[in-house]
């Protein structure tokens, strides 16, 4: 194995343990599965319905609960490094600063797909558990939510190398937000006429559309999600984590460690 | 060997940094500036200077954690910003914070993968290493549960883990009791003897004047004197210090001392050099014995004092001579 890669593999394997040891990733974990259960109860509350509120809620709880991870530990993982010094040993070694970047990423997007994982196993096993049987289409929802995550957690990082780790969560939420909702921005020429083309365009171009990665409603409902939608999806995904993750290693590369 | 026919394994010319200060109306501080040293192989050679005299930050410009304004360095051969050389050095940043989640075990684990080590060699290393920074008992605890003391001595097994030829020391003493100094000095005068070259910064003037070959003096960004101790400070031989027996401190003759001072039955005089053998005339004149006789040089805090005049006597830490400065 070359020696960038099994030192960023290092890095990866350090924030994966650093993350797991973290009590607010278990209380998160809790959560989630508790809002599945209630998924549950809701779904006895409703004719035929049943097995779809379960899915839908299911799924919204590894997006929302995954999506919490992804920006709270996400901000932290430079940042708090910085903070801290801890990293100041590290960097004097034969580690670069860009394979640290990366190998903080990965160790979180692992420690999101270990989650992620556990949270759809739940889900399965409440299905299976109350008769309604395993639909591995679920994971046509769930790997473009972990795609999503990505992206999030790369503007985190990004943010963290920028500002303090409370300005950069907010700032990692206010992009979710957006993201999430960048179709009404599309739109918005049609609701206030008066905004140039061009300012709209803009904005939907710097702002990630999120709902590309929103499968939740059409698995729910039973509908097919294609592999050339998915592969889409991936490439989309790829293309902005590589530009989001670019940027953020290049503020990070130029910081000076006072 | 002559320090000309030693090899350089650092080498810095004209190094400087300045930070930014203010936010509106920004300026520069400068921090350091024109840094030209030399480190020779096997050496130890302590950097010292009072507060914000550019002591961390060379540290940091040379681990690259800063990048210099101006400047350039060659660190065991290989240039400045090259990666080589340094699997081949270690580094102990000043008070660090190693992560409070793992194990020294498992820390120093981390820090071997990163040297490409074995899974074999990391736990070997990391055992020897643990014996020898006295802490093998509490290898299994996570470190959010050490005294600062406890983490510099990992800090410290750290910058060992690859068994380097150089390793640069950001006030390796800072935070230990004395068990812990000694443990230390005695760590670094093993090195030495292993052949290894240590920079290390510190403000404990007598820690500098135990272990150091050659001192560097930092004062407000600028390197004010490299050289060994003996440079330093045989020069000034300040007077002979007489301990006597047997005589009274109103000896005729005795004035020529600099000082008389009854000490129980003894006398302890203080003679100028050219006076010494008047002095010692005068005491066996009036039948009594003269027990030693000892040249006083000057310390190195004596010659910082001195060099750095009121500025740095002003960070002196309290009324008494104490050796420390705060920290650079």
């Amino acid at each position: 194995m070359g020696g960038g890669l099994s030192r960023t593999l290092a890095v990866a394997a350090n924030t994966f343990r650093e993350t797991v040891r973290e009590r607010v990733l278990y209380n998160l974990l809790f959560f989630a599965m508790l809002m599945t259960l209630g998924g549950l109860l809701l779904g006895h509350l409703s004719i035929r319905q049943d097995e779809k509120i379960l899915k839908d809620i299911g799924l919204a709880a590894m997006d929302l609960f995954g999506t919490l991870i992804a920006v709270f530990i996400g901000t932290g993982l430079v940042s708090k490094e910085i903070e801290r010094r801890s990293l100041y040993p590290l960097l004097a070694k034969p580690l670069t600063r860009g394979e640290f970047f990366l190998g903080k990423f990965a160790g979180l997007a692992t420690t999101l797909l270990v989650n992620l994982s556990a949270m759809l196993a739940g889900l399965l096993l409440t299905l299976g558990v109350t008769g309604r049987g395993v639909d591995a289409a679920l994971l046509t929802a769930v790997y473009p939510t972990f795609l999503g995550l990505l992206l999030v957690v790369a503007f985190a990082m990004l943010f963290s190398t920028l500002t303090s780790s409370t300005l950069a969560a907010v700032l990692t939420v206010g992009v979710v937000v957006v993201g999430r909702f960048a179709d009404v921005i599309r739109g918005m020429r049609e609701v206030l006429p008066g905004v140039p083309q061009q300012l709209v365009q803009a904005l939907f171009s710097v702002v990630p559309n999120l709902a590309n990665f929103d499968f939740k409603n059409r698995v729910a409902y039973g509908e097919a999600v294609s592999g050339d939608v998915l592969a889409w999806v991936t490439v989309y995904a790829a293309a902005w984590t590589a530009l989001v993750l670019g940027l953020g290693l290049a503020s990070f590369r130029s910081k000076d460690f006072q | 060997m002559s320090e000309a026919a030693r090899e350089t394994v650092l080498v810095t010319r004209g190094l400087s940094k300045s930070y930014r200060t203010g936010h509106i109306v920004q300026g520069r501080r400068p921090a350091l500036e024109d840094l030209d040293l030399t480190l020779l192989r096997g050496e130890i050679l302590g950097y010292v200077g009072p507060n914000g005299s550019g002591k961390t930050t060379t540290l940091k410009l040379i681990t690259g954690l800063l990048r210099p304004d101006r400047g350039d360095a060659t660190v065991l051969g290989e240039p400045l910003a090259s990666r080589a050389w340094r699997s081949r050095a270690g580094y102990l940043p000043e008070n660090p914070y190693l992560y409070d989640y793992l194990t020294p075990s498992e820390y120093l684990d981390y820090v071997g993968r990163l040297f490409g080590l074995a899974r074999e060699k990391r736990r070997a290393r990391s055992r020897e290493l643990l014996a020898l920074v006295g802490l093998e008992a509490s290898a299994g605890l996570p470190m959010r549960r050490f005294s600062k003391g406890m983490l510099q001595r990992v800090g410290l097994a750290q910058a060992l883990v690859n068994d380097p030829e150089l390793l640069f020391l950001d006030e390796p003493m800072s935070g230990l009791d004395p068990i812990g100094r000694r443990l230390v000095r005695d760590l670094i005068l093993g090195l030495r003897k292993a052949g290894k070259t240590v920079l290390f910064s510190t403000h404990i003037l007598s820690d500098a004047e135990t272990l150091c070959d050659r001192v560097a003096v930092l004062r407000a960004g600028r390197l004010v004197r490299v050289g060994s101790l003996s440079e330093l400070l045989s020069l000034h031989v300040t007077h002979m210090e007489v301990l006597a027996a047997g005589v009274a401190s109103n000896a005729p003759g005795l004035e020529a001392a600099l000082h008389v001072e009854p000490v129980g039955e003894r006398l302890r005089l203080e003679v100028e050099e050219r006076a010494l053998g008047r002095v010692v005339y005068a005491i066996e004149a009036a039948r009594g014995r003269v027990l030693s006789v000892q040249p006083v040089r000057r310390t190195l805090e004596d010659y910082f004092f001195e060099e750095m005049g009121a500025a740095a006597a002003g960070e002196r830490a309290g009324p008494s001579r104490v050796g420390e400065w705060g920290e650079g």
